[in-house]
C-alpha cells in the first residue's frame, strides 16, 4: 500500500477524467464528478501524509524520501540501489516517486486548492463545461507528478506537461484577450524550459562520465552534486540553463512579463492554480535540483540571483501600486512575493531556505484565495476595475471580511500564516553573511535584507490602497450589476463561504502554529541543501533549531497580542 | 546457389514486387467490383510481406549480388511494412475509381524501393534502391488529386529529382574511382569501399569530392537546406494522405542511404565534410522553424516542419554510432528511433486534414481547422496529440525522440574535437524546439480555441480513422513505454557501429557517490 499511495494520488485525477468523458453532457453530474474526483485525490494525499509521518517514525531519516515506488521505464531493469554499480544497465530512467519532508506539504497545497478552484468554477463556467474539468484534473496530474518526482526526466515530463492543460484553461475560458494571454503564456516557458531540458541531458551525461551510468535519479545526481564531483565551469553552465527556465516560470524579474498577462485573461479557476501551484514549481525546481546538484554554482550566483530578487521585489511592488485591474494588482503582487522566495532560497542558510519553502505554501493558500474572491465579485460585477467598483462592504459584508483577512496575510501580519516565510527568509538573508563555527559565510547580507524589508512595506501599502477603494468609501457599481442571473446572491452564496472558509483556518493554524509544517520540512531541507557542508548534521540541525525557534516564539507572542485586535 | 538460397533472403521484397504486379493487373480491370479489390489486395500483400520478414532470418545469409543483410535491414524492414500500413490506410480512398491499380502498385514500388535500399550492398544498387523510391512519388502526386496544382507539384518534384539524382550518381562515380569498386562492404580478400578507404589512412580529396555529392544528392531525398525547397510546393499540391508518404518513405530511404556511406567511412569523417554537416544541420533546424512560423497553410507548416525534423536527425549522424551503448549516446539509434515516431505522427496530422473537407474543398489552411474541438472532438484529440508530439513535447513519442537526439549529441568523448560543436548544435536545437512550439501551439489552438467556420464536415470512408487512431494512439503508449521500439533501434545499429573507439565517451574515473 505505502508505495503505490503515490500513484494512486497521481493517477486518481486521471480516472476522473475518464468518468467525465464517459457520460452524457449533464452539467451538475460533470461538476459533481469533477469535485467528487478532487475530493478523492485529496483524501489521498491525506492517506500519503499519514503513511509519511508513519514512514518517518518506523525507520527515521527525517529528511530522507519515502513512499518510494520505481519502475524500470527506459533502459535498466535493475531498480535503484545496485544501479549506479552495475555495468549491464548504462542508461537508467525510471518511473520513480517518493516525498520528503518539502515535497509533502506541497503536494497537500496542490490537492487542497484544486478542488477548491473545482467548486469555485461551479457558477462561472457556463460553456464547454466537460473540457473544462478535464483540463483541470489534467492540470492537477502534472502538478502532483511534478512534486512526487524522484527522476530528474520524470520531472521534466510532468513540469512540461502542466503547460498544456493550462494553455488550454486560458485559451478557451479566459477573458477577451485569452489567446494573446496563452500563447505569451505558452511560448514565454518554453523558450525557457528548452534550455532546462539541455541541462537535464547534460547533467545525465555528466553522471555517466563520472559513475558509468546515464542516470536521471534525482537522488544520485544530488549526491554527485554534493560530493563536489562536479566542476565549476559546468556547473555554471547547468545552473545557466536550469535558471533559464525555472526563473521564468517563477516568475523572477525581468522576465515576468508574461504573468500579469496570462492572470488578467485566465478563468478564476485557472488564476488559483497558476498563482498557487504552478509559480512553485520554479521555486521548487531551484530548491530540489540547482540548489543541491550545483553548489558552487549557486553560490557563485547568489548574489545575482539576490539583486534581481530585490530588484523585482519593489518593482514588482510599484508596478502593483498603479495597477487598476484588481487581478492584475494581485499578480504583481505574487511576483514580488516570489521575489521573496528567491531571496531566501539564495541566501543558502538554513533559516532563510525553510522560510523560502514555507512562504510557497503560504503563497499558495493566500494568494489563491485572493484570486477566488476576486473571480467572485467579478461574476457579479463583470468588471474588477477599481475605478468602477467601490464601496463593496455594505452590500457584502462576508466578502469583505474574506478579502481583508486575505490581503492581512498576504502582506505577512503577523499570526498568520504569511508573516511566518517572511521573516524567515529576512532573517536568513540578513544573517547570510555570519560565518559561525559550523557553517560557512553565506552570500548575501544586510545589504540584501534591507531593502527587501521596505519592499514588504509597499506591498502592505497596495494592497490595502486596493481593500480601501474597493470595499470602502461611497458605494460603486456599474449599471445593471450585481448580475444574480447565475443563481448568485448579492453576497457571497454559502457555496462561496465554504470554498474560503477552509482556506482561511488554514491560513490562521500555519500563523499560530507553524512548528508541525517548520519540523517536517527542516531535516528534508538539511539533507537536500545543506549536506555538503562537512559538519555534523545533528549539529547544524541545533543550530538552525536556535533560529527557527526565536521565530516560532516571536509568532506565536504576537498572535497572542494581535488576537483580540482582529 | 539454388534459386531458393538467392530469394529466400529477399522474400519481403519479392512479395512486394509480385503484388506490384498483380495489383496493377487487377486495377485496369472493367469490373468496378474488382478495382475496388485493389485496396484490400494491397492490404494483403503487405500483411504478406510482414510474414516473409518475420520468417526470413536473413541476418548473415547470402542473397544476390549487391546486397547484404544485417540488423539495419530487418529494423527497417519492418518500420517501412508497419507504417506502410498505416499509410495505405490513410490512402484508402485517394486515388480516383480506376487508378486504384496504378497508385497502389506504385505505393508498393516505393516501399519496395526502402527495403532493398536497406539492404544495398553496392553503389549501383543502392543508386537504383533509391530511385526506386522516388520514381514512383512523382506519379502518385500526380494522380493523388485532379488539380492542376498536383501537376504542377509532380513536374517541379520530378525536375528536381532527376537533378538530385544525377548529383548523387556523380558523387557515386568518384567514389568508384577511388575505391575501384562499387561494393560497399565485403568480408575476407574481397575489394571494397570500405576497405579502400580504411587502407588509405585518411579520405583523399576525391573521395571528399565524391562524398560531398552523394551526400547532397541525398541531402534532396531527405529535404536537408539547401535541397529542400521543393518541400513545401510538393507537399501542399500533393493530396494530404499522400503527402504523409511523401514525408516519410522517401527521408527513410536518404537516411538509411546516409547511414550505409557514412559507415563505410567507418564514421570517421574529415573535419571539412563533418563541418559542412554540422552547419547543414544547424541551417536545416532554424530555416525550416523559422519559415514554417510564417506560413497559414497547414500542409505547408508541416512541410517546413518536416525540414525542421531532418535537421534534428543530421544531430544524430552526426554522432555516429557508439557500440552497445544504447540510443542516449547512439546517435544512429536515436534517429532509427526518431523516423519511425516521426513517421507515424507526421502521418497523423496528415490524415486529420483528410478526414475534413470545407465546402467539398480539402482542408488545409489553419482557419479551416476552426473549431474543430466542438465538431468533431476526438479528431481534435488526435491532431493535438500528433501536434504536440512534432512539438517533442511530453507525454508523447515525440520528446522521447527528442531526448535521445539531444542526448546523443553529448556522447562524443571529451577530447574529441567535435565535442564542443555538438554540444553547441545540441542547444540551437533545442532553441528550436522552441520556435517549433510555436506553430505547432497554433495548429493545436485553432483546433481546440477558435470557433468553428461554417461547413466544415468530414470526409466520406472510415479506413483513414483506423490509420489515425494507431498513429495517435501509439504517440501515447510509445511514450509510456518505448523500451521495445527503442532495443530493436539499438540492436540495429549493431552492424553499422564500426567506429573508432577514440569517439565513444567513456567513464573518467571510478567515482561513485552512493545513495544512502
Amino acid at each position: 500500500m505505502a508505495e503505490w499511495i503515490l500513484t494512486l494520488v497521481i493517477l486518481s485525477p486521471l480516472a476522473g477524467v475518464a468518468l467525465l468523458m464517459l457520460g452524457g453532457e449533464d452539467r451538475q453530474r460533470l461538476q459533481m464528478t469533477a469535485l467528487g474526483m478532487s475530493l478523492v485525490t485529496f483524501a489521498l494525499t491525506i492517506v500519503a501524509f499519514v503513511l509519511f509521518h508513519n514512514a518517518i517514525d518506523e525507520n527515521g531519516q527525517a529528511g530522507g524520501y519515502h513512499l518510494e515506488k520505481s519502475v524500470a521505464w527506459i533502459g535498466g531493469d535493475s531498480g535503484a540501489e545496485d544501479a549506479p554499480d552495475s555495468a549491464s544497465s548504462d542508461i537508467d530512467i525510471r518511473y520513480h516517486v517518493g516525498v520528503d519532508g518539502v515535497s509533502i506539504w506541497l503536494l497537500l497545497l496542490t490537492s487542497f486548492l484544486t478542488p477548491l478552484a473545482v467548486w469555485g468554477s461551479f457558477s462561472g463556467i457556463t460553456k464547454r463545461i466537460r473540457e473544462y474539468y478535464a483540463f483541470m484534473l489534467l492540470l492537477e496530474v502534472g502538478m502532483l507528478g511534478v512534486f512526487c518526482a524522484m527522476d530528474l526526466l520524470l520531472f521534466y515530463v510532468c513540469f512540461e506537461f502542466t503547460l498544456i492543460p493550462l494553455y488550454f484553461l486560458i485559451g478557451i475560458w479566459g477573458g477577451p484577450e485569452k489567446q494573446k494571454a496563452a500563447n505569451k503564456f505558452f511560448i514565454y516557458t518554453v523558450a525557457g524550459s528548452v534550455l532546462t531540458f539541455a541541462g537535464v541531458l547534460y547533467l545525465a551525461y555528466y553522471a555517466f562520465t563520472q559513475i558509468g551510468t546515464f542516470t536521471f535519479d534525482i537522488q544520485t545526481l544530488t549526491s554527485m552534486g554534493q560530493s563536489g564531483a562536479v566542476p565549476i565551469d559546468v556547473q555554471w553552465w547547468l545552473f545557466v540553463a536550469f535558471a533559464a527556465g525555472f526563473a521564468i516560470k517563477v516568475p523572477f524579474f525581468p522576465v515576468h512579463t508574461w504573468l500579469p498577462l496570462a492572470h488578467t485573461e485566465a478563468p478564476t479557476a485557472g488564476s488559483v492554480l497558476l498563482a498557487g501551484v504552478l509559480l512553485k514549481l520554479g521555486t521548487y525546481g531551484f530548491f530540489r535540483l540547482s540548489l543541491p546538484m550545483l553548489p558552487d554554482a549557486s553560490f557563485t550566483f547568489a548574489p545575482f540571483m539576490a539583486t534581481l530578487a530585490v530588484i523585482g521585489i519593489s518593482y514588482a511592488a510599484l508596478a502593483a501600486w498603479v495597477q487598476t485591474d484588481v487581478k492584475k494588482l494581485v499578480a504583481y503582487s505574487s511576483v514580488s512575493h516570489l521575489g521573496f522566495c528567491m531571496l531566501g532560497l539564495f541566501s543558502l542558510k538554513m533559516a532563510g531556505v525553510t522560510g523560502s519553502v514555507v512562504y510557497m505554501v503560504n503563497h499558495g493558500l493566500s494568494t489563491g484565495a485572493l484570486f477566488l474572491v476576486i473571480g467572485m465579485v467579478y461574476e457579479r460585477y463583470h468588471t474588477r476595475d477599481i475605478h468602477q467598483i467601490g464601496g463593496l462592504a455594505r452590500p457584502m459584508p462576508w466578502m469583505a471580511f474574506f478579502l481583508v483577512f486575505f490581503t492581512l496575510s498576504s502582506i505577512g501580519l503577523p499570526g498568520l500564516n504569511g508573516f511566518v516565510g517572511e521573516f524567515l527568509v529576512l532573517l536568513g538573508t540578513a544573517t547570510s553573511n555570519t560565518e559561525t563555527d559550523a557553517l560557512a559565510a553565506g552570500p548575501l547580507g544586510y545589504a540584501y535584507a534591507v531593502p527587501a524589508a521596505i519592499g514588504i512595506i509597499l506591498g502592505a501599502v497596495y494592497m490595502l490602497w486596493m481593500c480601501q477603494r474597493v470595499l470602502f468609501g461611497p458605494l460603486r457599481e456599474p449599471a445593471n450589476t450585481p448580475d444574480t442571473s447565475a443563481g448568485l446572491t448579492r453576497d457571497l452564496t454559502l457555496r462561496e463561504k465554504l470554498i474560503l472558509a477552509p482556506i482561511g483556518v488554514v491560513c490562521v493554524v500555519m500563523g499560530v502554529w507553524p512548528k508541525p509544517v517548520l519540523s517536517t520540512m527542516e531535516p528534508a531541507i538539511a539533507a537536500n541543501v545543506f549536506n555538503q557542508v562537512d559538519m555534523d548534521s545533528d549539529q547544524r540541525v541545533a543550530l538552525d533549531e536556535a533560529d527557527l525557534s526565536v521565530v516560532e516564539a516571536v509568532t506565536v507572542r504576537n498572535s497572542e497580542s494581535e488576537g483580540h485586535s482582529l | 546457389m539454388t534459386f531458393a538460397e538467392v530469394f529466400a533472403p529477399i522474400a519481403p521484397e519479392v512479395t512486394l514486387l509480385i503484388g506490384v504486379c498483380a495489383v496493377f493487373l487487377i486495377g485496369v480491370s472493367k469490373s468496378a467490383a474488382v478495382r475496388a479489390a485493389v485496396a484490400p489486395l494491397t492490404l494483403l500483400i503487405m500483411l504478406g510481406a510482414m510474414v516473409a520478414t518475420a520468417t526470413c532470418a536473413t541476418t548473415d545469409a547470402a542473397g544476390p549480388v549487391g546486397l547484404a543483410f544485417d540488423e539495419l535491414t530487418v529494423y527497417i524492414r519492418w518500420i517501412t511494412l508497419a507504417i506502410g500500413l498505416l499509410l495505405l490506410l490513410v490512402n484508402w480512398h485517394v486515388p480516383a475509381d480506376g487508378e486504384q491499380g496504378e497508385y497502389f502498385g506504385l505505393m508498393l514500388c516505393s516501399m519496395a524501393g526502402v527495403l532493398l535500399t536497406a539492404s544495398a550492398n553496392d553503389l549501383v544498387v543502392l543508386f537504383f534502391a533509391i530511385e526506386l523510391v522516388s520514381v514512383p512519388t512523382y506519379a502518385m502526386v500526380a494522380l493523388s488529386r485532379t488539380d492542376q496544382r498536383a501537376s504542377e507539384a509532380a513536374l517541379k518534384y520530378f525536375f528536381l529529382g532527376a537533378l538530385s539524382a544525377a548529383i548523387m550518381v556523380y558523387g557515386f562515380s568518384f567514389l568508384y574511382g577511388v575505391g575501384g569498386t562499387t561494393t560497399l562492404f565485403a568480408t575476407g580478400a574481397v575489394d571494397s569501399l570500405e576497405t579502400a578507404f580504411a587502407e588509405g589512412g585518411a579520405i583523399n580529396a576525391y573521395a571528399v569530392v565524391g562524398l560531398l555529392l552523394a551526400m547532397s544528392g541525398l541531402a534532396f531525398k531527405v529535404a536537408v537546406v539547401p535541397f529542400h525547397a521543393y518541400a513545401p510546393d510538393v507537399y501542399e499540391g500533393a493530396a494530404s494522405p499522400l503527402t504523409g508518404l511523401l514525408g516519410f518513405l522517401p527521408k527513410l530511404a536518404g537516411f538509411v542511404a546516409l547511414i550505409r556511406l557514412l559507415s563505410v567511412c567507418q564514421w570517421d569523417l574529415p573535419d571539412s565534410l563533418m563541418w559542412m554537416m554540422w552547419l547543414m544541420a544547424a541551417a536545416t533546424m532554424t530555416v525550416g522553424n523559422v519559415l514554417a512560423l510564417l506560413q497559414t497553410n497547414v500542409k505547408r507548416i508541416l512541410a517546413y516542419s518536416s525540414v525542421s525534423h531532418s535537421g534534428f536527425m543530421m544531430i544524430g549522424l552526426l554522432v555516429g554510432p557508439v557500440l552497445g551503448e544504447g540510443p542516449m549516446h547512439d546517435g544512429v539509434a536515436a534517429v532509427l528511433f526518431y523516423i519511425a515516431v516521426y513517421g507515424m505522427m507526421n502521418l497523423g496530422a496528415f490524415a486529420v486534414l483528410a478526414m475534413l473537407q470545407v465546402r467539398g474543398e480539402a482542408a488545409e489552411s489553419l482557419d479551416d481547422l476552426a473549431g474543430l474541438s466542438q465538431r468533431a472532438p476526438v479528431l481534435a484529440l488526435a491532431m493535438a496529440v500528433c501536434a504536440f508530439s512534432l512539438m517533442g513535447f511530453p507525454p508523447t513519442a515525440g520528446f522521447l525522440g527528442k531526448v535521445y537526439i539531444f542526448s546523443s549529441a553529448f556522447s562524443l568523448a571529451g577530447d574529441h574535437p567535435f565535442h564542443g560543436p555538438l554540444v553547441t548544435l545540441a542547444v540551437i536545437g533545442v532553441i528550436n524546439s522552441a520556435i517549433g512550439a510555436a506553430y505547432y501551439l497554433k495548429i493545436a489552438a485553432t483546433c481546440f480555441v477558435r470557433q468553428p467556420r461554417e461547413g466544415l464536415g468530414r470526409t466520406e470512408g472510415s479506413m483513414p480513422a483506423f490509420g489515425l487512431a494507431v498513429c495517435s494512439i501509439a504517440m501515447i503508449a510509445l511514450f509510456v513505454r518505448p523500451t521495445d521500439l527503442v532495443d530493436r533501434a539499438k540492436n540495429a545499429t549493431v552492424s553499422v557501429g564500426q567506429s573508432s573507439n577514440t569517439r565513444v565517451a567513456t567513464v573518467d574515473q571510478p567515482h561513485v557517490p552512493h545513495v544512502d
